[in-house]
């Protein structure tokens, strides 16, 4: 790697249950305005754009970048669009990240966004299965993410009330997040209680569906002091995949979000995440997802997640907070939902947290990941 | 009993598979307002103060800057042809309304092909009762005389149109190929379950397949798996949602069959769902209930069942 490579602007909308205010287009204006804006840069001092987006069939809209091109102001410029499930927002800062670590761009725009009011989100999620195997008894991600929670709860310890714990934390610390649109605490009571939706999973396990668009300029070392004397530096960022329906498969873990952390951490000289990082942003669909994060990020050893969440080591004033963003469980437009872990953390460490900003942070953590485990990736940021 | 031969093709006819999905979209301001007037029979464009730039119809963005610093305008019922297309839904011309500088395609009216031509001036043909839709324009038609109308500012625009229903409907073909045409024909005719062993030899995957997913090697022979096996994972299904194949609650259950390597990922039913719970967990052992219809899905299989006692 010759170029180290910075985050030197951010930006998210406000997000919503749903904008009928604006076209999908005009909420990818808004998180590129505020991007923009906020590196101190006009769209003419961006060399390449990125469009993230999830499945098409989430808005009806083939080849959205297309479209969302005149919203960005970007005729004419090189403009690709990468997609990945849930993965999509970290994946689009990774196409970035390797045209400037490659030496080919300065500055480049990502912007990822999604306006899932607008379709059938389960049904469309369901067409990620096999045709012929599969498809029909698919329940989105929700009926197999559950299935292998109730696995993970005789073999790992992952249960209900502690999977109720990390509802609690995030929706709690998104009570501050100005950009988070679900806004109310609950208790690991309300949570159990809660309605069924796929046992284990209940209601208020599972996140908002939202309209939204985050959007970050990526900048060379070089070019990065125009914007800002604090970028966010990427020490490492990777994206890793299995495949579908492997032999002798487990399931109880994200292989590869272990390799992810394995590889990365090596990369960015990690030996201790828990001692090291200041701060972890992740992308949670449901709360169970965390749980399984703490093991396979190495936060604790494989079992011990519900004993770290029974800890408080992952709340606001733990040793290791998680999600002070609030997480998915604030908002959870899924195209952007990847870029806004990566924003919050970003923020952390740029000392600009807009909520709950963790005290002279200095070194990040941004999980995000999309199908259903088979692709997991991870960003290292630092001050 | 037989020994089951080593691989052969099948080729069965694609399998048929329709995907329809409602929308409610979202135009935004600019399209909202062009829809909403369209029905008052007055077309709106915008106009971007900064560069002059005018489109029609209406957009938010400007194409060739981005800019979005815009007021609305009422555009003439009449342009020029700037090109055009005959198709099996009739003639499609890519219409520039006097004052605009994009164009924007639609259906040409009152016209044989070869009475058109690129700077043909044409004249709206309204359609009667349509209302928030370009189609509310049934069409252009070609308008010799028809004299150079102007963009003039929008008086009192309408509320824009916030969401627009929609449906998309999507029919595909999948090829079976020759692994999967024998595992379903065998399910149809056979009623068995056929897997492909694994190059290491240590059970059978299902879907069969030519390579293996870890070791790239190529896959053994053929092998029926048992119609029993042990689930792997399960959960409780009570959320209801569009495309769904049965009400719920039921359970969605991923199943090692006996003999396999990789899941299989279908429903548990025949219990009593108050204590579905506690009769079903990982390690739970269970049995594929055939339904009398044959089809040659996995859903020939109806559900497993609880086997007791196990």
């Amino acid at each position: 790697m010759t170029t180290h490579v910075g985050i030197v602007g951010v930006g998210q909308t406000h997000h919503a249950r749903r904008r009928t205010d604006v076209s999908q287009a005009g909420l990818v204006r808004e998180a590129v305005d505020r991007a923009l804006n906020d590196a101190k840069l006009t769209i003419d001092d961006i060399d390449s754009i990125v469009v993230a987006t999830g499945p098409v069939l989430f808005a009806a809209v083939n080849q959205p970048e297309k479209w969302v091109v005149d919203a960005i102001g970007g005729s004419l410029k090189p403009v690709v669009r990468v997609t990945s499930g849930g993965g999509t927002g970290l994946v689009g800062a990774l196409a970035a990240y390797y045209q400037i670590a490659g030496g080919l761009a300065d500055r480049v725009l990502v912007v990822g966004y999604d306006k899932l009011s607008e379709g059938a989100l389960q049904y469309s999620i369901s067409t990620l299965y096999d045709p012929f195997w599969g498809r029909e008894f698919a329940v989105g991600i929700m009926g197999f993410s559950a299935a292998y929670w109730r696995a993970r709860m005789d073999l790992l310890g992952h249960t209900e009330e502690a999977a109720a714990m990390v509802a609690v934390k995030n929706r709690r610390n998104a009570m501050a997040n100005p950009y988070a649109h679900v806004k109310k605490e609950v208790t690991v009571e309300e949570v159990l209680k809660s309605k069924p939706l796929a046992w284990p999973i209940k209601v208020l396990d599972v996140p908002p569906i939202s309209d939204g668009a985050a959007a970050i300029v990526l900048s060379s070392e070089r070019m990065a002091a125009k914007s800002t004397d604090r970028p966010a530096w990427i020490r490492g960022m990777g994206y890793f995949c299995e495949a579908d329906n492997a032999p002798s498969r487990s399931m109880l873990l994200s292989e590869p979000l272990a390799i992810a952390a394995r590889r990365i951490y090596r990369a960015a000289g990690i030996t201790n995440p828990r001692r090291q990082f200041d701060v972890v942003e992740v992308q949670e669909p449901y709360t169970c997802f965390e749980l399984s994060y703490y093991e396979s990020l190495g936060l604790c050893a494989p079992g011990q997640a519900a004993a770290l969440i029974s800890s408080g080591a992952t709340q606001l004033d733990g040793d290791i907070p998680v999600n002070p963003s609030g997480g998915c469980a604030g908002a959870n437009p899924i195209g952007a939902a990847g870029l806004v872990r990566v924003i919050e953390a970003a923020a952390q460490v740029m000392g600009k947290a807009a909520g709950n900003q963790i005290r002279g942070a200095k070194l990040a953590l941004a999980q995000s990941g999309g199908g259903w485990a088979n692709l997991r990736g991870i960003a290292v940021l630092s001050a | 009993m037989l020994s089951i031969p080593d691989t052969y093709p099948i080729d069965l006819a694609p399998f048929k598979s329709d995907l329809k999905m409602p929308y409610t979209l979202t135009p935004g301001r600019a399209a909202g307002v062009f829809l909403a007037e369209i029905g008052r029979r007055r077309i709106v464009g915008s106009r971007f103060r900064k560069s002059g730039t005018v489109v029609v119809p209406a957009q938010d963005f400007c194409p060739l800057s981005g800019d979005a610093d815009f007021e609305f305008v009422q555009a003439p019922e009449t342009g020029v042809l700037h090109g055009f297309t005959e198709t099996d839904a009739g003639l499609i011309g890519l219409i520039r309304i006097d004052g605009s500088d994009i164009d924007f395609p639609h259906r040409m009216l009152d016209a044989a092909y070869g009475d058109l031509a690129v700077g043909m001036r044409v004249r709206v043909a309204w359609a009667e009762g349509v209302e928030q839709s370009i189609l509310a324009i049934a069409g252009f038609r070609p308008a010799a005389n028809a004299p150079v109308g102007r963009v003039v500012p929008l008086t009192d625009p309408a509320k824009p149109v916030e969401v627009v229903p929609y449906q998309l409907t999507l029919h595909y073909e999948h090829a079976f190929g020759p692994y999967y045409g024998r595992l379903f024909d065998e399910i149809k005719t056979n009623r068995r379950i056929m897997g492909v062993r694994s190059p290491g030899g240590e059970g059978a995957m299902i879907p069969p397949r030519e390579i293996c997913d870890i070791t790239h090697k190529p896959t053994g022979t053929w092998v029926e798996l048992g119609q029993t096996g042990t689930v792997r994972a399960m959960s409780i299904i009570y959320l209801e949602f569009i495309g769904q194949k049965q009400p719920p609650p039921y359970i969605y259950a991923e199943i090692m069959l006996d003999g396999a390597s990789t899941r299989l990922i279908h429903n548990i039913a025949g219990l009593d769902m108050s204590k579905a719970k506690e009769l079903v967990k990982p390690g739970t052992r269970v049995r594929a209930v055939w339904r009398e219809t044959r089809t040659g899905s996995l859903d020939d299989i109806s559900h497993f069942e609880v086997i007791e006692g196990e």
